[in-house]
């Protein structure tokens, strides 16, 4: 390369590194201009383009300062995917969820382990296999849902003025929601989507199930599980949902009518899922009872058998109605909680 | 102490930054390039960096407070700036509201020390 065409380099890298972190509508112009401008700083100390050394440009371009902070006086304002305001709840959530990934997928692997008569180094690539993908699953739902609440309260800043009267209220320790109650609420909706999802599909094998951990260790599933499969992607998205919930939860750190809604909401979701899940008898594994005996643990016509065939043909259609009362109670506290937060400020401004 | 040298810096560029606009638009009754309106508020005492003036020069004209156009019949293009009606207006009244803030400023100052 010769001198002139080094300096011409420089200054064209040192213009593409401001432009390329600008709007692409803004670029070119921007790039004429900081052309025009370099030259003319090298023409007040007496060179050109052709004539400049090394030296010169490079103490032109010192004297603009680094790319990215020229770049960022022509943007002006700031914009975030995730901003200050969010990325430490950002960060404490994903943390939470990678880490719960880790323990459920950790679970499945030492259940795994005992039951599947792969070789240990298969299943070790299967767990680290699974753990990257699911890490990877976890992290661009976290990143969406913070990114739209991002996007939410970013529109909702430009709105009407504020009003010192709609500041709300500090929160009475009853609507207070502890840190604990949403990580718990991330740890077992992971568990959850673990369990289902990989005792499943990957695993080969049934985390739900009956086992029986002797020298022939058996494992019987209570689902089918090609019919199982199809209804995942309700359990996938009632997952970022609750994932989309508790994050909320977490950095409100308080329960609003909102969050409230929101939560009735999931609970209304997760019994309508259930519902749709166990209404469809072709989940259930037809020939669970024949395993059963198979396997040796129940023998027909025996008291036992008796019962357990009882529990099998009862607890499928109990299952929705437990799912529903759980769905309740937890729908009657959340609403509890609000109501009292309401009785709080009626007796304040009596 | 160049912790105490770092925080009259940063506080210097806080006032400055306000009148580097009061400057640029009292200057741009005639037409001139970045360059040359960088020399001119130098030369004046106004030290200001073409790495700030450029895109200040941008978002003045982006507010509607100057008009520019693209100069390409010399040697290289250049980028003209002119103050706008809008401009104009603003600039007087900017310039008025600085002349009270100094003589409050003056007033508050010089009373302490009687």
């Amino acid at each position: 390369m010769t001198r002139g065409t080094k300096v011409m380099d420089l200054i064209n890298r040192y213009i593409y590194a401001v432009t390329q972190k600008l709007p692409e509508s803004q670029r070119a112009d921007i790039e004429k201009e900081l052309q025009g401008l370099v030259e003319d700083m090298l023409e007040d100390r007496g060179a050109d383009r052709e004539t400049a050394s090394l030296e010169e440009v490079e103490q032109v371009l010192l004297e603009l300062g680094p790319p990215v902070e020229m770049a960022a006086r022509y943007r002006g304002r700031e914009r975030y995917l995730i901003g200050p305001g969010l990325i430490d709840s950002y960060w404490s959530v994903l943390r939470i969820v990678l880490y719960s990934i880790a323990v459920a997928l950790g679970i499945v692997y030492i259940v795994n382990f005992f039951i599947s008569t792969e070789p240990t180094a298969e299943k070790l690539l299967e767990y680290l296999v699974s753990l990257l993908s699911v890490g990877i699953h976890g992290f661009a739902w976290v990143t969406v849902i913070f990114a739209f609440i991002e996007y939410r309260g970013a529109r909702q800043v430009s709105n009407d003025p504020w009003k010192p009267s709609e500041l709300p209220a500090i929160p009475e320790p009853a609507t207070r929601i502890k840190p604990s109650e949403p990580v718990l609420g991330i740890l077992f909706s992971v568990l959850f989507f673990v369990l289902f999802t990989f005792s499943i599909n990957t695993f080969s094998i049934n985390l739900i199930g009956v086992h029986r951990f002797a020298e022939h260790s058996i494992a019987i599933p209570v689902f089918e599980q090609a019919a199982f499969a199809k209804y995942l992607p309700l359990i996938w998205l009632l997952t970022a949902f609750s994932i989309f919930n508790e994050a909320r939860k977490l950095i409100t750190r308080k329960w609003t009518p909102q969050l409230a809604v929101m939560h009735v909401i999931f609970n209304i979701a997760s019994v309508i899922v259930a519902v749709i899940l166990f209404s469809d008898m072709t989940i259930w594994n037809p020939i669970f009872m024949d395993q059963l005996v198979q396997s040796g643990l129940v023998t027909t016509g025996d008291g036992s058998y008796e019962t357990v065939k009882l529990i099998w043909d009862r607890s499928r259609d109990g299952l929705i109605y437990i799912i529903v009362v759980i769905a309740l109670i937890d729908t009657v506290s959340v609403v509890m909680k609000r109501f009292r937060r309401k009785e709080g400020n009626t007796a304040l401004t009596k | 102490m160049p912790e105490d040298q770092d925080i009259l810096n940063s506080m210097v560029q806080e006032l400055r930054r306000g009148t580097i606009i009061l400057g640029v638009l009292s200057q741009l009754s005639e037409p001139q390039y970045g360059y040359s309106l960088v020399t001119i508020l130098q030369e004046r005492g106004i030290n200001v960096e073409a790495g700030t003036l450029y895109p200040l020069l941008r978002r003045l004209e982006k507010q509607g407070l100057l008009n520019s156009e693209w100069d390409t019949n010399e040697a290289r293009p250049r980028k003209y700036y002119i103050i706008s009606q809008t401009g104009k207006d603003i600039y007087r009244q900017l310039y008025h509201e600085w002349k009270d803030m100094m003589t409050s400023l003056e007033g508050l100052i010089n009373d302490k020390g009687d």
